[in-house]
């Protein structure tokens, strides 16, 4: 294409579909590290997480604050990413805020579920109402202590949709396959107790980004081997 | 009667890099270089000329104290293409319908 040939229309054309091809083959959307990253900390941190409540380990520490360590590797990432891509498509940018839309809100669901029984308890003492729960048949009363249920399912139900939007988007099976697989965990988990919701939000992980990421991570090396050839 | 083809368009190399800005936010020089198969050189007279005629924007700053050149269809240059296409789509079905 060095030279500046006289173009019939046909040419034109084909130069056109051509160049539409190569742009959409040639602008890879995730290298994979990411869905990686995310997968394996959400996998481990519900995995542990269930087995230390199944076994009654008392760790004294909370596994799910690995999620809180794994921004920093996100952060150097997502840097990365941005430095080394040499296009940026419209559905990356679109895809990109889809998740960046999924990170708040799981931090907005974080402070929903923390804040919102402190806030119920008080409203309902301004109101002199006070709930109590029995502990056992003949248990005592003791004031009931107020916590939103399964919030594993509400995870669950968000998890699922940036994967289904990126997997529709960038034609990723593994992806559609994990999303799906996240919202049967999001039904099985309505009718699970807790401890076994810890499983489902590994379980999820798993097959919602650590896989689809694993998948992802070999295509890009595999178009790059190709690349190369 | 056929609509003449804009002739900032209707050059091989310049159709191709615009033909890959249309589906892209923004690509780098080194990109539509190895998709256009063309010359450093050729590729910047022609990018220049695209630029001259308002359809592309170039930016150029340093990434890694290597300078990086980033290019991007305007509006202008949206409208051009589409308003090239719809022509050249008139000229094939004229032609074929002859």
């Amino acid at each position: 294409m060095a030279k500046e040939n006289i173009l019939s229309e046909k040419e034109s054309l084909r130069i056109i579909q051509d160049m539409i091809q190569k742009a959409k083959a040639g602008a890879h959307y995730e290298r994979g590290h990411g869905p990686i990253l995310w997968g394996s900390v959400i996998g481990f941190a519900g995995l542990m997480s269930f087995l230390e409540q199944y076994f009654e380990w008392d760790i004294g520490f909370d596994w799910w604050l690995l999620t809180l360590i794994a921004l920093i590797p996100q952060v150097f990432i997502v840097l990365n990413e941005r430095k080394n891509k040499q296009v940026r498509t419209h559905e990356a940018r679109a895809i990109d805020m889809v998740w960046t839309v999924f990170g708040l809100s799981i931090f907005a669901l974080v402070f929903y579920y923390n804040l919102v029984p402190q806030t119920t308890m008080r409203l309902l003492a301004a109101q002199d109402i006070k709930i109590w729960e029995q502990q056992g048949v003949n248990g005592p009363l003791v004031p009931l202590q107020y916590f939103v249920p399964s919030v594993a399912s509400l995870h669950l139900m968000i998890y699922a949709f940036p994967t289904l939007v990126t997997g529709i988007v960038i034609k990723c099976r593994s992806m559609l396959f994990g999303a799906f697989i996240c919202y049967l965990l999001f039904i099985l988990s309505m009718f699970t107790p807790s401890m076994w919701d810890m499983l489902l939000l590994g379980i999820a992980g798993v097959f919602n980004w650590l896989i689809p990421g694993i998948i992802l991570r070999n295509q890009y090396l595999h178009s790059l081997k190709k690349k190369h050839v | 009667m056929f609509k003449e083809l804009d002739p900032i368009l209707h050059s091989q190399l310049r159709l191709a890099t615009v033909s890959l800005l249309i589906s892209v936010k923004e690509a780098e020089f080194t990109f539509i270089k190895e998709k256009t198969n063309a010359t450093a050189g050729n590729l910047s007279v022609q990018l220049n000329k695209l630029k001259d005629a308002g359809y592309i924007e170039i930016t150029k700053h340093f990434k890694d104290n290597y300078p990086q050149t980033l290019c991007r269809i305007t509006s202008k240059g949206l409208d051009a293409f589409e308003k090239y296409v719809a022509n050249l789509q008139s000229y094939i079905n004229g032609t074929e319908s002859s």
